[in-house]
């Protein structure tokens, strides 16, 4: 029986069940033995899907020590020798995988985004040159398959209840970083754009009238995301670009609101149920996706939009 | 203090175009440029050397002998050293090669600081920092917006990070490594015109793969780990689309689809 390590992001643990999804597909369902590596709380939720978990007690490393983090991954894996092990690409997460790599002296494939079993051997694919390409990549060599996952690349389909082993892990840690986090504040945009269900994105085409967008996102319980374009003018923050260089997003409607839809800015775009885009180019890339296509000027189409809703309400 | 900038040149993205029919790349003919993130890296290195003459700055690549004019031109801006590491047999080499030779090279250097970009625009794993740092045994952090020039020296340093939710300050205790975003905004200044044909080869050294001792086998795609085996253009399925304008029909039938789906609560 093949055995994956699955880690557990520190900050962002609610989808480590889809990192299952990653495995299934490297061995096929039921075929491997799953070890989830996490933090002292939040591990409830996991158990019936993991054969392992492995809850790191508290006070033995800080949760912003890759290094600390790194020791625990490689001490367990010496222990268990794991086939694969599979990190989410978050920013903590950027931090471990290539670290732990370097220890192992193993390949490691970041930002996964699919994977495709070819009977004797896996192709693992991922993005390149800002995800205007794809690059499907081999692992070579006796060190366990290790990848980084693209957050939101895979949706896990809960199988059969498992019966869950709970270990505690509490050998101190060796190699500490010497870091210190001083002082932490909110970022000004707190909501995430991977956690709405309806996303508002404006590109280039609703330069001079971005503001209106917070306002049907407000009218729809959504939020509001931008191209790269945007970002790169100042009109809109990083923290909602979709795309290569920004997020990767899943969202029951994506509304692309004068959206051209380059590569990279439609490689941020996952499983999403409902496009609706709003571009004066019937022809615009990020059209050929949409359920609706609405020609015209996005400004008129959301003065329009708004008041048919304040009515439907009233 | 000595800081260490490292740096790549990559293919700019934008002019490589996507041959959907061949599934190839034509980059042949794509310019090369300095990474926008490395470029930060570098200028912020610089601004601090502006502000402390004793400041020494090198800046070291790894790449083809091609990018030597492009190397040439940084050390025109005020850098004390530049260094490229290059040697046909480092073709094809992943990013775990690629961090076991640049920190052969730099453990044999002076440093209180090695400043990097936080990815690369053509390959953007962000693993060389990261392995760099391992390699030498060092503390390292991703993603950093800002560097406190005034709390910069050869025994810490302090920045921010930003991620999905938070800003957040650290201090790191020097010798580390530091990879900046552009976000940063920190912008590399020109060339001066006195400078633009001075002679740079005194200052930019080039370093071999028999200069780090390093066997075939160990680099290259002999030592990678990993080996990209094809290359090929995203692409998306196509939806039965329905085009409307934003008339009243149009806007009648947008309003009714997103009630229809419940996206429209009262």
């Amino acid at each position: 029986m093949k055995k994956t390590c699955i880690f557990q992001d520190t900050e962002k643990t609610e989808n480590t069940t889809d990192l299952l999804e990653v495995a299934d597909r490297i061995y096929g369902p039921g075929q491997f033995e799953s070890h989830a590596v996490l933090f002292a709380d939040s591990f409830d939720r996991l158990c019936g899907s993991f054969h392992h978990i492995i809850r790191v007690a508290e006070g033995i490393v800080d949760r912003y020590d890759p290094r600390g983090i790194c020791d625990i991954l490689e001490n367990l894996h010496k222990k268990s020798g794991f086939d694969s092990i599979l990190i989410p690409g978050t920013s903590m997460g950027q931090m471990i995988a290539p670290r732990l790599a370097k220890r192992l002296q193993t390949g490691l494939v970041a930002g996964v985004t699919d994977i495709k079993n070819q009977g004797d051997h896996i192709e693992i694919i991922r993005p390149a040159c800002s995800g205007k390409i794809l690059e499907s990549v081999l692992h070579k060599g006796d060190g366990p398959l290790m990848m980084s996952i693209r957050p939101n690349a895979f949706a896990y389909t809960p199988g059969d209840s498992l019966q869950t082993v709970v270990f505690a892990y509490t050998e101190p840690v060796k190699s500490c970083s010497a870091v210190t986090r001083l002082h932490v504040r909110k970022n000004q945009h707190t909501c995430d754009i991977r956690d709405s269900d309806v996303l508002i994105a404006g590109g280039g085409g609703v330069k001079e009238s971005f503001s209106k967008l917070y306002g049907l996102a407000e009218a729809l319980n959504g939020t509001v995301a931008a191209s790269r374009k945007l970002v790169d003018q100042g009109i809109a923050p990083r923290s909602i670009q979709v795309g290569q260089s920004g997020k990767t997003v899943s969202p029951k409607l994506y509304m692309a609101l004068g959206i051209h839809g380059s590569m990279q800015h439609m490689a941020g775009l996952r499983q999403i149920e409902s496009v609706i885009s709003v571009n004066t180019a019937v022809n615009a890339p990020v059209c050929s996706l949409s359920d609706i296509v609405v020609q015209g000027d996005a400004k008129e189409f959301i003065d329009r939009l708004m008041k048919k809703i304040a009515v439907y309400r009233s | 203090m000595n800081i260490i900038c490292v740096v790549k040149f990559v293919p700019d993205v934008d002019s490589i175009v996507c041959d959907v029919e061949n599934s190839t790349l034509t980059g042949k003919n794509a310019r090369v440029v300095l990474n926008p993130d490395d470029a930060c890296a570098l200028a912020f290195a610089l601004g601090v050397k502006a502000g402390d003459p004793d400041c020494f700055v090198e800046v070291v690549s790894m790449g083809p002998m091609s990018v030597r004019p492009h190397m040439e031109d940084l050390v025109r801006l005020s850098v004390d050293r530049g260094t490229l590491i290059s040697d046909p047999l480092f073709k094809g080499s992943d990013t775990l090669v690629t961090s076991a030779v640049l920190g052969r090279y730099i453990a044999t250097r002076p440093f209180d600081c090695l400043l990097t970009g936080n990815r690369s625009l053509d390959g953007g794993s962000a693993h060389v920092p990261v392995q760099l740092a391992e390699t030498l045994g060092l503390d390292q952090m991703l993603g950093i917006i800002r560097i406190d020039p005034h709390r910069f020296d050869s025994t810490r340093a302090v920045f921010e990070v930003e991620d999905e939710k938070t800003v957040t300050t650290y201090e790191m205790a020097m010798p580390g490594v530091l990879s900046v975003t552009r976000q940063s905004g920190y912008k590399l200044p020109y060339v001066s015109l006195s400078d633009m044909r001075r002679d740079v080869s005194d200052e930019l050294v080039i370093i071999t793969s028999q200069d780090l001792g390093f066997s075939q086998t160990e680099v290259g795609p002999a030592g990678s780990r990993t080996k990209v085996v094809k290359t090929y253009p995203q692409t998306y399925e196509k939806k039965d689309r329905h085009i409307v304008g934003t008339d009243e029909e149009g806007i009648s039938y947008v309003f009714n689809f997103l009630k229809q789906k419940g996206f429209l609560v009262r």
